[in-house]
């Protein structure tokens, strides 16, 4: 990715213009909205992102810095996750300690096909529903599906689509729900940053500030676990969906499209869910 | 390799710049205070990326070296890991996150006609994947840190 990035540096209108969204945001500052029994937060880096897409469609931005900061993702994720290494050094015997519970959270990660292949199938999709809930599908998740299917199969065309909503909304979905269910639900927060580690450096990025800005007293603790649940998805999370995540969501499909079938022949709504 | 450096280290000092004044704004840290500890981040993040392209063998993404070499380098006992953790926690987390989300939102402006055409199902499917994802696995800490007796 950084092996054609020559003369980045010089688009100096796209570093301006990002750099003038972090002043404008920053001034702008944390709001609160309090929602039932939690709170949704609104950090700067989700007005960030809301703005970066909103001004791609002014003349501003040109094509070609938008490409170009693509790049620019890749570079400055880098320096979160250094961030986040320095956090995980000092924290290793809480680290060893919750180790368990770290290598085990990438389990949770299945959680989606769980909740989302069921909706997939009642709501009518064929195929496409295991490109779909089989993971969180980014990068290694679509080149797993179009190795295995091929980009144009259904199964390709649901991991695609996907992988265009997260990219587009998956930061700011999870950059507001991520401080309401830390709030709103009994889980803990250490929970909550464990499970961060999703697949996406940006992703994790949005889950994680809100937790960080909602509990500032363990935001060392809920950092360092966060990095530690990043760098295990990053070498573990393609082998997890290769092994366990795509034949799960294989035999379940299976089983939901023949309950499916089933319901449509005697009208029982019972098998459905 | 030393034009792909130069190129990187420029990339940092632009990102550098955005990253102290987000710091400066939102988190009210002085630059002069925050520059040690963002000049070990770039110096780690750019040894990681400097290892990735000499390492022939490119299964391993270069932000696995970057994680762990910050890792390794402040697990207490090591040679001035107090000074570098100190250093660095003068810079917010959110004040890296901020610039990284601005360059994500225009860089994702070019998606945005392929995710108008999404079908609202996609679109319920797609939420239910990561509050799946998030959820199955907060849910799944959240029991093994109980049996542990951790929280």
């Amino acid at each position: 990715m950084s092996d054609n990035a020559k003369s980045l540096w010089k688009d100096w209108r796209l570093h301006l213009l990002v750099f003038a969204i972090v002043v404008v945001t920053e001034l702008i500052g944390t709001h609160q909205i309090p929602v039932g029994a939690g709170v949704i937060l609104l950090l700067p880096m989700l007005y960030a992102v809301i703005i970066g897409i909103a001004v791609y469609f002014t003349p501003l931005v040109t094509d070609k810095m938008s490409k170009n900061a693509e790049n620019l993702v890749f570079i400055s994720v880098t320096l979160l996750i250094a961030k986040f290494g320095v956090q995980a050094g000092p924290a290793l015997p809480q680290l060893i300690e919750a180790g368990p519970a770290l290598m085990l959270q990438e389990l949770g990660n299945l959680g989606t096909i769980l909740i989302a292949l069921p909706l997939a199938v009642i709501l009518g999709l064929k195929r496409e529903a295991i490109g779909m809930t089989h993971s969180i599908g980014r990068e290694p998740n679509l080149a797993l599906i179009t190795d295995k299917y091929g980009l144009s199969s259904p199964e390709g065309r649901g991991v695609m689509a996907i992988y265009i909503f997260g990219t587009v909304f998956g930061s700011i979905f999870l950059g507001l729900i991520s401080g309401f269910l830390a709030t709103a639900t009994p889980l803990h927060p250490y929970s909550f940053a464990m499970a961060t580690g999703v697949g996406s450096g940006s992703m994790a990025a949005a889950a994680l500030g809100p937790l960080v800005a909602a509990y500032p007293e363990m935001a060392d603790t809920i950092t360092a676990f966060s990095g530690a649940s990043n760098l295990l998805t990053t070498v573990t999370g393609l082998y997890a969906s290769i092994f366990i995540g795509l034949p799960l969501t294989e035999k379940l499909y299976k089983v939901l499209t023949r309950m499916r079938n089933q319901k449509t022949v005697d009208s029982n709504s019972k098998g459905a869910k | 390799m030393l034009k792909s450096i130069q190129e990187w280290v420029f990339l940092f000092i632009i990102c550098s710049f955005s990253v102290l004044a987000g710091n400066w704004i939102g988190y009210e840290v002085m630059p002069l205070d925050a520059i040690p500890g963002l000049l070990v981040l770039v110096g780690i993040s750019l040894l990681g990326l400097i290892i990735h392209k000499a390492i022939p063998y490119k299964k391993v993404p270069s932000i696995a070296y970057i994680g762990i070499l910050a890792f390794i380098i402040t697990i207490p006992g090591m040679p001035f890991q107090e000074k570098i953790v100190e250093w660095t926690s003068q810079v917010n987390l959110l004040a890296i996150a901020t610039p990284i989300l601005a360059y994500a939102g225009i860089s994702i402006g070019r998606s945005w006609a392929d995710f108008a055409k999404l079908g609202w199902k996609t679109i319920i499917i797609g939420m239910c994947v990561i509050l799946g994802t998030y959820l199955g696995s907060a849910f799944v800490s959240e029991i093994i840190l109980r049996i542990q007796g951790i929280i």
